[in-house]
C-alpha cells in the first residue's frame, strides 16, 4: 500500500513537472513542444535522478556514521566542488562542460582527502574522524574559495556562488544521460550493502560478531555514497535538505531495513526534488526561486508532521 | 568582461540615500569609487583633481594615469586615505555607507550618490558640480542628460526584442528596474523581461525560450561568445540557436554616465546593421 502510494506520488510529480511550467504550452501540443521536450522533460528527469541519489546517499551515510544529522554534503564534498567551480572560472577554463567537470574533480579531491583522514588511525575507517575530517576539509576548501573570490578580478566569480546554491537550470538530455549511466553503479553498490548496513546500525562490534566484514563495508559505502553525491553536485550544485530529510522520512515509514529503506529514499528523494523544482519554476513566474529554498520549505513541515505523529503513537 | 562587475554592483546593491552635503570648500583632491563618477568628473573638467580611482575606472583614457586604490568593493579605507583626499565620491550602497562613515571618522569628506538609472545622472552631476565649484559646466552636462533621459518617457516604438543575460546558470536576466532596460528601450528594442520590476532576477530557461527574444544581449569586453552559447539546453532558445548575440562592451554599456547617449546610438546601430543584413 505505502509502496503504491509512493509510486503514485512519484509518477504524479514527474507528470506535473512536464505539464506545468511558466511558459503556457497547451495540452494538445505537449508532445510536440520544443520547450517541453528539450527543457522540461530533461529537467524533470534530472531532478528525479539527483533527488533520488541524494536521498540514497544520505540514508547510507547516516547509517555509516551513525549520526542522524549526516547529510551527503557534510563530508566536505560541497566545499571541494565549490573550489573546483571557482577555479574553473578564475582560470578562464572555457567550454560548455568546464564548470561541472571542475566541480566533479573538486568533489573527488575532497573525497580523497577526507577518506585519507578517515584512515589516519590505521586500516579501520573511523566514522567520527570521517565526520570531523569532512567538516575540516569542507571549511578549508571554502576558505580558499572565498580567498580566490575576494582577490580575483573576474565578476563571474561572484556568480559562481549562485551556481553553488544549487539548481537544475543546466539540465539537458546530455546531463540526464550522463547521470543515468553513472548513478546506477554506486546505487547498486549501496543496495548490495543493505544487509551489512542493517547490522552496522547495531554497532561495529555486534555487526562483526554477526558476520559482517565491517571495514570493507564502511569503505565501500563511504566511497559509493560520496561518488553519488559528487555527480549530483556536478550537474546541479548543492541542493540542500533532500539528503537529510528524505532518509528520515523513509525510515519513519519503512523502518530501518535498508533493503526497503534505500529504494524508498530514492523514489521519495526523486519525487520531492521534482515537486520542489516544479514549484520553484512556477510559483513566482516569470521569476524563479532557488530550488533549495523550496526543498526546505516543503521538507521541514512534512518532517515535523511525521515526527509528531510517530512520537505520539 | 571585468566591467560586468560594475553592472553587477549596480544591479545587486541598489538603494536610495543622501545627496551631497554642500559646504564652503570646493574639493581639490578627489577619490572616485565608481567608473561613472570618474567619467562625470572628467566631463565637467575636474579630471585633474582626481587623486584616486578604482581599477574599473578606464574611461576617459586620461583616467588611467590616476593612481588606483583597488576595486572599491568594498573600498580599502587605508588605500583611499593614503591619497589624502578632501572628497571621496561613493556609490550609495550598504558596504559603501559603512566605508563612508569610517572615512568621515578620520576627517575625510564623503558623498554617497545614487546612480542606478538614467534619471539619477542629472542630480549626481549637479551634486558633483557643486562640490567641485564647477556648477556651470556641471549644469550644462546635467541639462543634456536630463533632456536625453526625458526622451525615455516617449521611447521609439520597439522594432526588435532583446533579453539581457547576466549569468547563465541559473539564468539571471535584467528587469525593468535596470539601466540596461532603459538603454534597450531608447535604442528601439523591447526587453522581454521588462515586466519584472526588479533590476535583475533569476528566471527559467523555458521562460526565455517562450518569450523568444530576437537578441540575447551579453556584456562582454572580450567580444567572445559566452560559454552557454554551446550548451545543449540553451539551444531551446531560438536566438541562441541562430547565433543572435549582442556582445556589448561593459565599459560603454555597463554604466550610466556621460556616454549613455553614445551607448544608445551604438546599440541602435548594431540592431539596424544586423536587421538590414
Amino acid at each position: 500500500m505505502k509502496w503504491t502510494l509512493l509510486l503514485v506520488v512519484a509518477v504524479l510529480a514527474l507528470v506535473a513537472s512536464v505539464v506545468l511550467g511558466p511558459a503556457a504550452v497547451p495540452l494538445s501540443e505537449l508532445l510536440r513542444s520544443d520547450i517541453v521536450w528539450n527543457l522540461r522533460a530533461p529537467r524533470a528527469l534530472l531532478a528525479f535522478l539527483v533527488g533520488g541519489s541524494l536521498g540514497v546517499a544520505g540514508a547510507a551515510l547516516q547509517a555509516l556514521v551513525r549520526n542522524p544529522l549526516a547529510d551527503p554534503f557534510l563530508l566536505g564534498l560541497s566545499g571541494g566542488a565549490g573550489l573546483g567551480a571557482v577555479l574553473a572560472i578564475a582560470l578562464h577554463l572555457s567550454g560548455p562542460w568546464a564548470l561541472p567537470i571542475a566541480a566533479f574533480i573538486g568533489a573527488l579531491a575532497a573525497l580523497g582527502l577526507v577518506y585519507r583522514l578517515g584512515l589516519i588511525g590505521g586500516a579501520a575507517l573511523d566514522p567520527r574522524i570521517l565526520l570531523l575530517g569532512g567538516v575540516a576539509i569542507g571549511a578549508f576548501a571554502a576558505a580558499i574559495t572565498t580567498a580566490i573570490v575576494s582577490l580575483a578580478d573576474a565578476a563571474e566569480l561572484r556568480n559562481a556562488f549562485l551556481w553553488l546554491w544549487g539548481g537544475l537550470s543546466a539540465a539537458s538530455w546530455d546531463s540526464v544521460l550522463l547521470v543515468a549511466l553513472y548513478a546506477p553503479i554506486p546505487l547498486a553498490i549501496l543496495v548490495a550493502a543493505s544487509r551489512p548496513l542493517d547490522l552496522l546500525a547495531l554497532g561495529e562490534e555486534p555487526a562483526r560478531y554477526l558476520g559482517a566484514d565491517v571495514e570493507a563495508v564502511k569503505r565501500r559505502v563511504y566511497l559509493a555514497a560520496s561518488l553519488l553525491t559528487a555527480a549530483a553536485v556536478a550537474v546541479s550544485g548543492v541542493i540542500g535538505f533532500v539528503g537529510l530529510v528524505v532518509p528520515h522520512l523513509a525510515r519513519l515509514t519503512w523502518g530501518h531495513r535498508h533493503r526497503a529503506l534505500l529504494p524508498a529514499a530514492f523514489i521519495g528523494g526523486g519525487a520531492l526534488l521534482a515537486i520542489a523544482d516544479t514549484l520553484a519554476r512556477t510559483v513566482v513566474a516569470p521569476r524563479e526561486l532557488p530550488v533549495g529554498v523550496v526543498t526546505a520549505l516543503i521538507g521541514v513541515p512534512v518532517f515535523a508532521l511525521l515526527l509528531r505523529r510517530w512520537t505520539i503513537s | 568582461m571585468l566591467r560586468r562587475l560594475c553592472v553587477v554592483l549596480l544591479i545587486f546593491l541598489g538603494c536610495h540615500g543622501t545627496a551631497g552635503r554642500p559646504d564652503g570648500r570646493t574639493a581639490q583632491r578627489i577619490v572616485s569609487l565608481l567608473p561613472s563618477f570618474t567619467e562625470i568628473l572628467f566631463a565637467i573638467g575636474a579630471g585633474d583633481r582626481l587623486v584616486g580611482r578604482t581599477t574599473w575606472c578606464d574611461y576617459p583614457p586620461a583616467a588611467l594615469a590616476v593612481p588606483s586604490v583597488g576595486d572599491g568593493m568594498p573600498p580599502n579605507i587605508e588605500a583611499v586615505a593614503a591619497r589624502q583626499p578632501d572628497l571621496v565620491v561613493l556609490y550609495n550602497s550598504g558596504p559603501n555607507v559603512a566605508a563612508a562613515q569610517q572615512l568621515e571618522r578620520i576627517g575625510i569628506r564623503t558623498v554617497l550618490l545614487d546612480l542606478n538609472r538614467l534619471e539619477d545622472l542629472g542630480p549626481a552631476t549637479r551634486t558633483l558640480g557643486r562640490l567641485t565649484g564647477l556648477e556651470q559646466r556641471a549644469e550644462s552636462l546635467a541639462a543634456a542628460m536630463d533632456a536625453f533621459t526625458s526622451t525615455n518617457l516617449h521611447p521609439p516604438s520597439p522594432t526588435s526584442t532583446v533579453a539581457f543575460i547576466v549569468w547563465d546558470n541559473p539564468p539571471i536576466t535584467i528587469g525593468h528596474g535596470s539601466y540596461l532596460d532603459q538603454l534597450a528601450a531608447l535604442a528601439g528594442a523591447r526587453n522581454v523581461f521588462s515586466d519584472i520590476a526588479a533590476p535583475s532576477a533569476q528566471v527559467s530557461l523555458e521562460t526565455i525560450a517562450a518569450r523568444d527574444p530576437q537578441w540575447i544581449a551579453v556584456l562582454s569586453d572580450s567580444g567572445a561568445m559566452p560559454a552557454f552559447a554551446k550548451r545543449q539546453e540553451w539551444r531551446a532558445v531560438r536566438a541562441v540557436r541562430e547565433g543572435h548575440f549582442l556582445l556589448l562592451p561593459g565599459s560603454l554599456f555597463g554604466r550610466p554616465g556621460p556616454r549613455s547617449a553614445e551607448a544608445v546610438r551604438e546599440l541602435r546601430a548594431r540592431l539596424d546593421r544586423t536587421a538590414s543584413r
